[in-house]
């Protein structure tokens, strides 16, 4: 029976201990001392759709959708991916009523482009060859007596986790070239699967692809985003920001759950850091 | 009960499943170096760096270290429960086979005692196996692969979500203690076997069963489709014990996970013990 009894207590604790020490909420960003430093809101946005449909490039019908969630939130400047060129841009631009200059980046060998839109009138653009696609970066000023700030807008390839990994890398040699104190930031979407899920599975060499290249980009920059969650559907969180690991501090970061229009995917990724 | 323990030991040593688990591991760990020396010449022979920018994968990378830490990773989920299922789901359903259940219990010694003293001494086997094969995994990594740092990147494994490193004499410390949160985790599979070996008449049944119910969780908690599904099973609690393999543990989660275990194992252990209290030998 004293054996009985001792394992039904023993139960018992084991199941008010689990109750006790239920991991607490990672620690938040609210709790960080503010900074007087000004303040640079970016934001990035796949606003393709997903596999399910014909075309899954960014739909015209939802870019005034797109323009008004920008206006919302207010970022200073946007990575958007999956554009399908130019005439899209324009159209975008016009519903932001000529608060944002922008460009789209070449096509390269795809079917779809990334763009920038800066509020930064003397904003310049420059085009990234990256893995034979093409990256655009954008470099402007916050205020003109602050560094220069360059923000990237990248799209790593989706199905093949090679392509990934040498697309990042020659990425992150162009930023590397930049002119000692400018401020870079690379944004987008980069389909890589490291999340850690609280699960074990097997090597893979995708799975490896993914960490080296992920890897790489955290030699030389923090990913801001990475408390904010999952980007796109699937509890996938392949859209990202990258920026400097000391230079900013992060104010906010925040995946805009609920501003996906149409059958897009991914949900924007807002950071707000102090510089 | 001290002779009883002595008895239950002495059925362990001279078991043929105990001595084919040693054997097997010994076996892995062979396989194991064979491919992870073969792969780290590969990739330190300079064909990933022609291809990419960086690899983390450098001779630095692949170390003793990272050698033992893989193989007991990969070996953990799918090898080493088998063998744990095995032995524990022949305690009482192999004497219930062989006939001598019924004389063990017409002894003066209560059937709780026995039930106690046959997983304990499962416990101290699974002990047994995991910190035989973390040393034979570090003593194969220093002997053929060499020393180093623990490094640890986000992806494989999926312990980090960014580049860490344990210093090698920590990460000495951190595989003793996943000899015994791994030895924790894998009771819960030890409890469940023994309720089983009560359940059912013969071992084979009891093994099979542990081993299929182990599997299903395993398997459906890895599909994406049903990932709501994982919290609710054991197996996703069991992987606490990986826990101590990330830079800064996270106690707080290790030990939330680690008392869910801890309610698997005592819950099962006493849902056995009153089923084989009444239960009716016929054998």
């Amino acid at each position: 029976m004293w054996a009985k009894a001792l394992l039904a207590i023993l139960f018992a604790l084991m199941i008010c201990s689990a109750f006790y020490f239920q991991p607490a909420r990672k620690r938040s960003l609210l709790a960080t001392k503010p900074s007087d430093g000004p303040r640079l809101r970016l934001m990035t946005w796949n606003v393709g759709y997903a596999d399910l449909e014909d075309d899954t490039r960014a739909q015209t019908r939802d870019l005034r959708a797109v323009a008004e969630i920008i206006m919302t939130h207010d970022p200073d400047a946007i990575a958007i991916q999956e554009l399908s060129g130019d005439e899209q841009l324009k159209i975008l631009l016009g519903y932001l009523g000529g608060r944002y200059r922008g460009a789209v980046a070449r096509p390269g060998n795809a079917d779809r482009v990334e763009a920038v839109l800066v509020k930064d009138r003397a904003a310049r653009f420059e085009d990234i060859r990256a893995d034979g696609k093409f990256a655009l970066g954008a470099t402007f000023h916050l205020r003109p007596e602050l560094p220069e700030i360059v923000l990237v807008s990248a799209h790593a390839d989706a199905f093949s986790a090679a392509r990934r990994r040498a697309y990042t890398g020659e990425l992150v040699e162009w930023t590397e070239a930049r002119p000692e104190g400018t401020i870079v930031f690379v944004a987008g979407d980069f389909n890589f699967e490291v999340a850690v899920k609280d699960e074990s599975h097997l090597y893979t060499d995708d799975l490896k692809h993914d960490s080296e290249a992920y890897s790489y980009l955290l030699k030389y920059f923090r990913d801001l985003g990475r408390d904010a969650g999952d980007t796109a559907i699937n509890d996938r969180r392949i859209d990202y920001i990258f920026g400097p690991p000391e230079r900013v501090l992060l104010r906010r970061a925040e995946v805009l759950r609920g501003a996906a229009v149409g059958r897009m995917d991914h949900w924007p990724l807002l950071i707000e850091v102090a510089l | 009960m001290l002779t009883q323990l002595m008895l239950e030991l002495f059925k362990i040593c001279r078991s043929r499943s105990v001595h084919l688990s040693f054997i097997t591991l010994i076996g892995f760990v062979g396989l194991m170096l064979w491919g992870f020396y073969s792969y780290a010449e590969r990739k330190t022979g300079g064909q990933a760096t022609e291809q990419f920018k960086y690899t983390y994968e450098s001779k630095n990378y692949f170390n003793g270290l990272t050698f033992a830490l893989y193989s007991v990773m990969f070996s953990f989920s799918l090898l080493i429960p088998i063998f744990v299922a095995m032995v524990a789901g022949a305690q009482i359903a192999g004497e219930a086979r062989t006939g001598t259940l019924r004389m063990i219990c017409v002894r003066p010694l209560s059937r709780v005692s026995i039930f106690l003293s046959k997983f304990l001494m499962v416990a101290f086997y699974t002990y047994l196996l995991m910190a035989f094969f973390i040393g034979l995994n570090l003593l194969a990594g220093l002997l053929f692969v060499g020393w180093g740092n623990l490094e640890l990147y986000p992806g494989p494994l999926n312990l980090v979500d960014e580049p860490g490193k344990i210093m090698r004499d920590e990460a000495l410390w951190r595989f003793v203690y996943a000899s015994l949160s791994g030895t924790w985790a894998l009771l819960v599979i030890a409890a469940i076997a023994m309720l089983f070996s009560v359940l059912f008449e013969t071992p084979q049944m009891a093994t099979v069963a542990t081993i299929a119910l182990y599997l299903m969780f395993y398997i459906i908690g890895r599909i994406e489709f049903f990932e709501h599904l994982r919290p609710y099973f054991f197996t996703t609690d069991m992987d606490f014990w990986r826990d101590v393999f990330k830079p800064s543990i996270p106690w707080q989660s290790f030990y939330h996970y680690g008392s869910i275990c801890g309610a698997y194992i005592f819950g099962t252990l006493l849902l056995a013990i009153t089923i084989f209290s009444r239960k009716d030998i016929t054998s």
